[in-house]
């Protein structure tokens, strides 16, 4: 799993719908790979107005990068070094092994070689 | 023309094999990339997230990103079957230079945050039947009913596609679009009906429609207005 779909993915469970623990979701041991991609600025400067910047931040952190700034920056002050960063962080960075908790319903999810799975045992199923 | 993707390696028995619905999906978006149809519509610079639900073999998905039908767009792709979704990372790794894609174990768009998917693509299990296996256990991977499950769709093969136009105005963004495949024992005329009158905010339309042998195929276009 790319770093950017966990801005994207949250608690599949129904009853979690809308809570605040149910996005972002809490990573916890997980194991990264860094994999090289070809760099497209445009791109990146695309991405930032879908992102969400405090769950990038607070997933990062548990990730171990504590280098993101806290603040979403805007298109003025962004330079190229940062658009390196955030695409290393964003498109480079796999997540291979891991859990992501929801802190709602402390349901556990599993990323195994790379996938996540969000299926539900049938007593949670929608 | 627009080269078709090539798929590699593809377990028949595990995973659904492209067949004319994968086609006509292909076919649908070439047409709409020579219409200009997407360019048009993204003249701003905001980047796309496109979720392609039940990706089997990832023709569709791969498709749009290789010929880089949807501007700036970051692909995301579910499948409830672990082999559908690796074979899809495969067929775009094998096709494309496009890097922009993840694959995530999921029913629908369970796990997707709300009200963030730019185009939605489901070529669903359509196929009318008296029931739906039940899903195996999630590390049974070579159990035949994860392909049936691909193919089945219940009464009037609407239950899996009735559960994700009950969910369509949660999933979309504003001005969200969905493309959802429809066959002719799925009485899709009365399916959208019921559709618009609970969905005002909805515009649907048929965007193609094709004969295949004995089946009649039709895509619709659910576009989310507001």
């Amino acid at each position: 799993m790319k770093f950017i779909t966990s801005n994207f993915v949250r608690c599949a469970v129904k009853s979690c719908d809308g809570t605040e623990g149910s996005f972002p979701l809490n990573f916890q041991d997980c194991k990264l790979q860094l994999e090289e991609q070809e760099f497209n600025e445009e791109f990146i400067i695309s991405m930032l107005e879908r992102l969400d910047w405090s769950a990038l931040v607070k997933v990062a952190s548990q990730l171990g990068n504590n280098a993101i700034p806290p603040q979403k920056p805007s298109l003025d002050d962004i330079n190229e070094v940062l658009l390196k960063d955030l695409h290393s962080l964003l498109l480079e960075t796999q997540i291979i092994e891991g859990k992501m908790i929801c802190d709602n319903c402390q349901h556990v999810y599993y990323i195994k070689d790379g996938i996540a799975s969000f299926l539900l045992p049938p007593h949670l199923a929608k | 023309m627009l080269s078709t993707p090539i798929v590699k390696d593809l377990d028949i028995d595990k995973v659904y094999e492209p067949a004319e619905d994968t086609f006509l999906f292909l076919d649908m978006f070439e047409q709409l990339h020579e219409e200009q149809y997407f360019t048009n519509l993204n003249s701003n610079s905001t980047a796309n997230f496109v979720l392609e639900i039940g990706s089997g073999s990832g023709l569709i998905t791969t498709f749009i990103a290789e010929h880089n039908i949807i501007p700036r767009s970051y692909n995301l792709v579910s499948d409830i079957n672990i082999v559908a979704l690796r074979t899809t990372l495969n067929t775009f790794n094998d096709n494309t230079e496009n890097t922009n894609c993840d694959a995530l174990r999921c029913n629908l768009a369970d796990s997707i945050r709300l009200n963030q998917i730019n185009y939605l693509l489901f070529n669903p299990p359509y196929v009318p039947s008296e029931e739906i296996p039940s899903i195996p256990d999630a590390d049974d991977i070579s159990n035949t009913a994860w392909v049936d499950l691909a193919l089945v769709g219940g009464n009037d093969g609407m239950l899996i596609t009735n559960n994700l136009l009950n969910s369509l105005n949660n999933i979309l963004a504003i001005n969200g679009e969905a493309y959802i495949l429809f066959c002719a024992r799925n009485k899709h005329p009365q399916v959208v009906e019921k559709f618009k009158s609970k969905w005002t905010n909805f515009q649907v339309n048929c965007v193609i429609q094709r004969k295949c042998g004995w089946e009649e195929l039709a895509i619709y276009r659910f576009k989310k207005m507001s």
